[in-house]
């Protein structure tokens, strides 16, 4: 029905408006409720519309594809860029052992099933597993900062352990399915000569250009990003996987330029993001969650367990107690947006098809969401109050 | 029934100023000490960790003014003001210091939602009246 893309743009922009509303009111993340809003907007709008005897639908089109990717990208980079360098320096160590584990258990955990009891083919297995060895940086530090532990070292290296694994998931997408010809070879030059000097060329502009209006830092970055997003797509590898590297060699200079940084989110959030997870929300079908609703159980208990069969004997070794263990496993079970990346790979790849998709997706949610309660709920190290700050800073 | 800890709500909100007024004058009738408790609500299962950062530091700016607003307050009355600034669940953490520190008055102001947003989502001063370990007093 509609056809004009400000029309589109507006139901689009309207559902993100709504999203933001319910998200401020009951404190709950923008991003899932996008999510949830365009899955709900996706399944009720048909049905809206073959009562009313009209065809309506909430319609993706390659623009809206192009800003849903361009917001995949953004949040990657800013994923990578919210690393504290020196955190990792200093924990690098247990932070390199537990975020291995915690990526490679669940993600041989929930191919497995996926292929051999599921059915599942070969590469859609090995996106279940991408999808679902995630761990979400925000979840984690978002208990960090309720309980305080964001300023203890136990707290910065299950951070740091949490980025670890959020590589090993961009180095899967952007490695496992490469074609390995001579664009590939043409990224790998191209990003060996960008990313060791993006540092100082990020510094530079930094120094000589930031509170201009005109942003040249901010494009400065972005054209880094687009030259190494392009190439990499051009050799079928992921364009998130640069956006995560480069996000790491320039996290450094930009947690000095907070105001930069900023600007960056205002961007990405008021006009790409929204367009990603709702995009991500409008691919699941509801009909395939009704029908997968013992897998996505099954793939939820298996993404917890694989992470506990990597992270809590690791976590001992690195001898944290039993109950500081149990809640760093329990944390590093959580996933959000690069499991939704993950999945959206797979699906606009064909790799996977719409049911996998949905019920990888809501696994993915489940995972934000059920391992959180259970760590807050038993296996909370100290009490609630740990850190109190009277000056409100 | 005396008070001698009395800790009040502040949100920065009119009500909880309100509620402000006559915790204070309580603190000075019983001699009481008198605190108060800002609580920082970020995002729940956020996408990013920009998400949160953006919804402290917001916070942070806000119960910044709000706590200055009530120290002068407390000042001008001859009373020494603590505040408290956590991050969390509003209705959890407060219970928490509450517990913790032992306070035998929770001061509160009424936060006038519609009926369907308590009926739905739960009212925060019917939350703390219900679990709080203590008195509470809902200032309207």
């Amino acid at each position: 029905m509609l056809e004009s893309p400000w029309l589109i743009g507006a139901l689009w922009i309207g559902l993100a408006l709504l999203a933001s509303m319910i998200s401020i009111r009951i404190a709950i993340s923008v991003a899932l409720i996008e999510i949830i809003v365009g899955a709900v907007a996706s399944n009720l709008i048909p049905c809206a519309g073959s009562l009313a005897g009209v065809q309506a639908g909430l319609v993706t089109t390659p623009w809206i594809d192009f800003l849903a990717g361009f917001g995949s990208i953004l949040l990657t980079f800013l994923a990578g860029a919210e690393i504290e360098p020196e955190t990792l320096q200093k924990h690098w160590k247990p932070a390199l052992t537990i975020g291995f584990m915690s990526f490679v258990m669940p993600f041989l955990g929930a191919a497995a099933p996926a292929y051999w009891l599921l059915h599942w083919s070969v590469q859609a297995s090995l996106i279940a597993g991408t999808a679902l060895s995630t761990t979400s940086v925000a979840v984690v530090y978002t208990v960090m900062l309720e309980t305080g532990l964001n300023r203890k070292d136990i707290g910065k290296l299950i951070l740091a352990s949490c980025f670890v694994t959020d590589l090993g998931t961009v180095l899967a997408l952007g490695v496992m399915f490469a074609h390995y010809n001579w664009w590939l070879v043409l990224f790998l030059g191209v990003s060996a000569v960008i990313l060791p000097f993006a540092p100082r060329l990020t510094h530079r502009f930094l120094r000589h250009y930031e509170g201009q209006v005109s942003e040249p830092e901010i494009k400065l970055l972005l054209l880094m990003l687009f030259i190494l997003g392009g190439l990499a797509i051009k050799a079928n590898s992921e364009a998130v996987l640069p956006a995560y590297i480069l996000g790491l060699v320039v996290a450094g200079e930009l947690r000095h330029h907070r105001e930069t940084v900023y600007h960056i989110r205002v961007a990405v959030f008021a006009l790409l993001t929204p367009f990603y997870f709702l995009k991500a929300g409008a691919l699941i079908s509801a009909s395939a969650i009704a029908q997968g609703a013992l897998v996505i159980i099954l793939l939820l208990l298996v993404k917890v367990a694989a992470k506990f069969v990597g992270v809590y004997p690791t976590a001992k070794i690195f001898r944290m107690d039993s109950r500081v263990s149990m809640y760093t496993t329990l944390l590093m079970s959580t996933g959000l947006t690069f499991g939704t990346i993950s999945a959206m790979f797979g699906l606009s790849r064909n790799l996977i098809d719409s049911s996998q998709y949905s019920t990888l997706v809501v696994v993915v949610i489940a995972s934000a969401v059920v391992p959180t309660l259970i760590a807050q709920k038993w296996f909370q190290p100290h009490p609630a109050i740990l850190e109190e700050n009277s000056n409100g800073t | 029934m005396a008070h001698n800890k009395i800790l009040h709500g502040l949100d920065g909100s009119t009500g909880s100023f309100k509620a402000l007024e006559e915790a204070i004058e309580l603190a000075i009738q019983y001699g009481a000490e008198l605190h108060t408790v800002s609580v920082e609500e970020v995002p729940h299962y956020p996408g990013t960790v920009g998400e949160v950062i953006e919804a402290k530091q917001a916070a942070n700016g806000k119960f910044g003014q709000a706590m200055q607003q009530a120290r002068e307050m407390a000042k001008a009355r001859g009373l020494d003001l603590h505040c408290h600034v956590f991050t969390g669940h509003e209705v959890k953490t407060i219970v928490e210091f509450v517990k913790e520190k032992s306070f035998d008055l929770l001061v509160v102001g009424f936060m006038g939602h519609s009926a369907l947003y308590d009926r739905v989502m739960g009212s925060t001063c019917h939350s703390l009246v219900r679990l709080a370990p203590c008195s509470v007093l809902v200032v309207k």
